[in-house]
């Protein structure tokens, strides 16, 4: 609960953050749009006042209706994680610039979320597949993932009868997906 | 997206009246390069030919890699050019499955993650869940925590200096090594009830208190564990081969460090004090005193030698413990069906590879919303790409060596 | 008769397939040797070649394999012990059969070729590893009078023939279509071809000091006290010899050849069956020869380390005891058996007395074994030489094994570096102390 990092970031970023700054026990929370996300990065990085050097965590989440994409940065001015919420992807093409001109570790990070979610990172050099196998035909964390079709498009699936999935052929996605209110 | 264009693969219309033709046919002689047109700048990069190199695949299965890890080296003669690691053999899907389940199976799924350090896998699983429920752990509760994850932390660091030499070619120091963690895992078997894959720490507490047994095993290991643990370190440390193989091999300075994320003993030999037991403490670690040991060189030997510091670190932790351990309950009170405030939360750990993790968003529900584990393996992997170009093969397994990866962290 | 045969024992069953074949062979060898024993005797006179090659195959078989088996034994119990774990122990007492079981094993294993390995030269390549080794035992001396031949260019041969194993490897690496193999190749080609220089280079001030290549002589030059040895005289060019002669033999710390925390297997990453064990046995084979030709050349050879006068007569005659000896013969072993027999049966309570009665024969046929050797070591000078050889060699071959267990090995250009900058001035620095120092003594 570091109140001056909080007046920090709400003068510097105060026209960035989409919604107020959130703070629970060592964590504070800023919101802020896609498009944002380099330029709140390097500012983080780069400026002295705040000097968030170490990226701790890359998460991509599917809160049901929107897709976010969480940052989570360590400094040595503050004693509190900083949370960075790039909120408001779309879940039908989510895109976010990358930020792997600042840490070049956050390629995998992201190669990640891109696996698991569909977001694509613009600016990453090497947006593929990184758990699937590389003709993965979905994106496994999604709410509305479901399994037995996508077993059968992948190069896993043999030419015997037991190697292919024989899924239903009315099997469709999940009609309610869940939501969070978080 | 999931109902994208329904793309049949063609090996599917093959008929299959004898499979084991079929099956010859449609494998065809294995080729590391991907049978696709690359898809990324930096795949269509590693993916071209210069004059004189060639691809080497070092497989999923191969005695060197820590589990089960397909890198494609680029050669040239023997000199590693470029690499490029695939991963995803050893993926469980451990997040998805968190989604499904109670916030105490939760547990469960986080120790088979990196199953050699698996208390520190639960560990920010089960802050998280605490910050979301606002418990507080009774200070008995804390310290058997700190304990028994020193103690794992000591088991995770004598198998690194076992495999270290294994890759360079010792084949005794991993076997000395698994007598040094046998009695560890004994030890904490008679503690948790399990030797490897603990599933101890519970929301609000441990599984179980502090039992004779245990205590009689650590009080014996103790008094012999540091004449035990120099010898052993005897063999290595003073060993010109070992020594001159590893000495300014793979150097990370400290850009290089913060720019791939780097945490843990990887980050500390390169010269960064940082130690988030320190830097941002958790648990009883204010109340505890210990050195945190730091090296400038970044090489290989700066990093086993900053390991093998840490040992000795967690020793003075463990005996700390032992003299202050407080009376009392050792799990708060909570009721059976957890349904935290919905809300996130994010709680990290310093663990014997790096910084361990956890974001859980929770919807109010008895399931966890979104459970991300990070994980340092996998932030580790990536630092390979820049370390190992310029050196021969047998560096490079050095070089992955010292940086110490567990694949089940990895992939998750 | 069949119904008989099924009711016997395991051991009855056996004996009697066994015995009649036996007998079968014996009569038809008998009616052979009665029908067409001369003509087959005058055969063999004129073509004395062919009885040479047969007995020279015997020889070398009959050294090599045993030698070979011993050492892998000895590695894994050796390497298993210094690694606080037990090893072998199951096959045969304390394990020591483990090596039959090896090979057995290796003979009994599906043996293919991978697709697109060049068939010929896959199979080709370990056999020309093989002969290379085999061919340097022609001229090791075991003991005096007990070697293949005295060549007066032994040292010279032993090298050159040794060089032979670098094709055998490169045929491995290229013909096996695997990229692993092929760096595992081109590594071991590197590193014999390197280490060769060091390796003659080291002896040469060594053949300064006997005047002499043949093994034989250098052998007998050392005879006397083991201050004698050649390795007072040449220290450095012993010690260059001996690392030399590791990476030779592709032993740790130089064994990047089979490095299987890198390059799974090197060159052998494709072979298996009999062909990997023929690699297998050549690089044991090989120990075995480079312990001997350290031994001969630094270490005295076959020489007792102290001067021993060959032979010792004892003047026991036994004609002139008579009827003694036939008492001798019949009372004293069975008194014998009988007190080394009371100890274990007075001993240990739940003994029964025929068991205790067993373990006093095997005492006295161990302790005979033990007499009659001794006789035969005093006796004849071939038999001790054989044993301070093999003693020394083995002793050399412990060494080996022992930096197997204990040391990492180096990368491939630490390797190179070492032989070029380092052994191969120092070996030269020796020759030429050496040199100046025989003209200065010699004026």
């Amino acid at each position: 609960m570091d109140a001056a990092l909080k007046r920090r970031l709400q003068d510097r970023f105060g026209a960035q953050l989409i919604a107020p700054i959130q703070q629970r026990h060592d964590e504070t929370e800023i919101r802020i749009g896609a498009g944002d996300v380099p330029d709140v990065c390097r500012a983080l990085h780069d400026e002295p006042a705040f000097g968030f050097i170490l990226l701790a965590d890359l998460a991509g989440v599917d809160t049901g209706d929107v897709m976010q994409v969480v940052y989570h940065l360590w400094s040595e001015t503050t004693t509190d994680w900083l949370r960075v919420v790039a909120d408001g992807l779309s879940r039908e093409d989510p895109r976010v610039p990358s930020i792997t001109f600042l840490w070049k570790g956050a390629e995998w990070m992201e190669r990640e979320a891109y696996d698991m979610f569909g977001i694509a990172f613009e600016g990453n050099r090497d947006l593929r597949r990184i758990y699937m196998p590389p003709d993965y035909q979905s994106f496994p964390l999604r709410k509305d993932f479901f399994l037995p079709d996508d077993a059968a498009r992948s190069p896993g699936a043999g030419v015997r009868h037991m190697e292919q999935s024989h899924a239903p052929t009315n099997a469709r996605a999940a009609t309610m997906i869940r939501k969070s209110r978080a | 997206m999931t109902t994208a264009t329904p793309h049949v693969h063609p090996r599917q219309e093959v008929p299959s009246d004898d499979p084991r033709v079929q099956l010859d046919e449609a494998v065809g002689v294995f080729e590391p390069i991907p049978p696709y047109p690359p898809r990324t700048e930096r795949e269509s990069e590693f993916y071209t030919l210069g004059d004189g190199e060639m691809y080497i695949n070092m497989g999923p299965q191969h005695p060197s890699t820590h589990g089960v890890l397909r890198i494609v080296l680029k050669l040239d003669g023997e000199q590693v050019v470029d690499l490029d690691p695939v991963l995803g053999y050893l993926h469980r899907g451990v997040e998805k499955l968190c989604e499904n389940a109670d916030y105490h199976h939760t547990i469960a799924y986080l120790d088979p993650l990196e199953y050699i350090s698996s208390l520190f896998c639960e560990w920010p699983g089960v802050l998280a869940f605490e910050k979301l429920l606002d418990v507080e752990v009774p200070r008995r509760a804390e310290y058997i925590r700190v304990l028994s994850t020193e103690l794992n932390r000591i088991l995770s660091h004598s198998l690194f200096m076992g495999w270290m030499a294994l890759d360079l070619g010792g084949l005794t120091p991993i076997l000395w090594s698994f007598i040094e963690r046998d009695e560890i895992a004994e030890m904490l078997a008679a503690l948790t009830g399990q030797r490897l894959l603990f599933n101890y720490l519970r929301i609000g507490g441990v599984n179980g208190d502090l039992n004779h047994e245990f205590l009689s095993r650590l009080g014996d290991w103790m008094s012999r564990a540091t004449h035990q643990i120099e010898n052993n370190l005897g063999l290595l440390n003073q060993n010109e081969i070992f020594v001159r193989r590893m000495r300014g091999l793979g150097v990370l300075d400290k850009e290089t460090a913060f720019r791939m994320a780097v945490t843990g003993p990887n980050l500390r030999a390169s010269g960064v004090p940082l130690d988030f037991r320190r830097a941002h403490p958790y648990s009883v670690f204010t109340e505890l005193e210990f050195d945190i040991p730091t090296r400038d060189e970044g090489d290989c030997l700066a990093r086993y030698l900053v390991r093998i510091d840490e040992i000795k670190q967690s020793l003075r932790i463990i005996d700390q413990c032992l003299h202050n351990m407080p009376d009392g309950p050792i799990m708060a009170k909570l009721p059976r069906l957890l349904r935290p405030r919905p809300g996130r939360a994010y709680a990290a750990v310093e663990g014997p590879r790096g910084q361990y993790a956890a974001y859980v968003v929770s919807d109010g529900t008895d399931q966890p919303f979104r459970m991300r584990i990070h994980d340092p393996s996998f932030v580790h992997l990536q630092s390979v790409g820049v370390l190992m170009p310029g050196h021969l093969i047998a560096d490079a397994m050095a070089v992955m060596a010292s940086l110490d990866p567990i694949m089940g962290g990895v992939d998750k | 008769m069949a119904r008989s045969f099924s009711r016997l024992t395991l051991a009855g069953k056996i004996l009697f397939t066994i015995f009649p074949i036996l007998l079968v062979l014996t009569g038809g060898l008998i009616v052979v040797i009665v029908v067409a024993g001369k003509p087959i005797v005058d055969f063999l006179a004129t073509n004395i070649w062919l009885v040479r090659f047969v007995v020279a195959a015997t020889a070398v078989l009959l050294m090599s394999v045993p030698s070979a088996f011993l050492i892998i034994y000895m590695e894994m119990k050796v390497i298993a012990l210094m690694n606080l774990r037990i090893g072998p122990d199951r096959v045969g007492p304390f394990g020591s059969l483990l090596s039959v079981v090896h090979g057995l094993k290796v003979l009994m294993k599906e043996d293919f070729s991978p697709t697109g390995a060049d068939r010929l030269v896959f199979t080709l390549a370990p056999i020309a590893v093989f002969m290379a080794t085999i061919m340097s035992l022609l001229v090791l001396p075991f003991a005096p009078g007990l070697f293949g031949v005295d060549m007066n260019i032994g040292l010279l041969y032993l090298f050159a023939v040794s060089g032979l194993s670098v094709v055998g490897l490169l045929m491995a690496g290229w013909s096996s279509f695997n990229k692993y193999s092929l760096l595992g190749g081109l590594r071991s080609a590197a590193q014999v071809v390197s280490y060769e220089i060091p390796l003659t280079l080291s002896v040469v001030g060594l053949l300064l000091l006997a005047g002499t290549m043949s093994l034989n002589t250098i052998s007998t030059n050392q005879a006397g006290w083991f201050t004698n040895w050649y390795v007072f005289q040449q220290p450095l060019g012993a010690l260059i010899f001996f690392i030399a002669a590791t990476a030779e033999a592709n032993r740790t710390p130089f064994d990047l050849t089979e490095a299987d925390s890198e390059i799974v297997a090197g060159f052998a990453t494709e072979y298996s069956g009999m062909r990997f064990g023929f690699f297998f046995f050549a690089e044991y084979v090989n120990v075995f020869v480079v312990s001997g030709l350290i031994v001969t050349l630094f270490f005295g050879g076959w020489n007792a380390p102290f001067p021993w006068p060959w032979p010792i007569a004892l003047n026991i005659d036994p004609g002139s005891m008579g009827l003694g000896l036939l008492f001798a013969l019949l009372i004293v072993p069975p008194l014998l058996i009988l007190a080394l027999a009371a100890p274990f049966y007075v001993g240990r309570s739940t003994l029964p007395w025929w068991q205790a009665l067993i373990i006093g024969f095997v005492l006295f046929n161990l302790l005979v074994v033990v007499a009659i050797g001794g006789w035969a070591f005093i006796s004849w000078d071939w038999v001790a030489g054989l044993f301070w050889f093999l003693g020394k060699s083995y002793l050399f071959v412990f060494t080996f094994v022992w930096m197997r267990g204990t040391l990492p090995r180096v990368r491939i250009d630490q390797l190179m570096g070492f032989a070029w900058k380092w052994l191969l001035p120092a070996s030269l620095l020796n020759l030429f102390v050496t040199a100046a120092a025989l003209v200065v003594v010699h004026r």
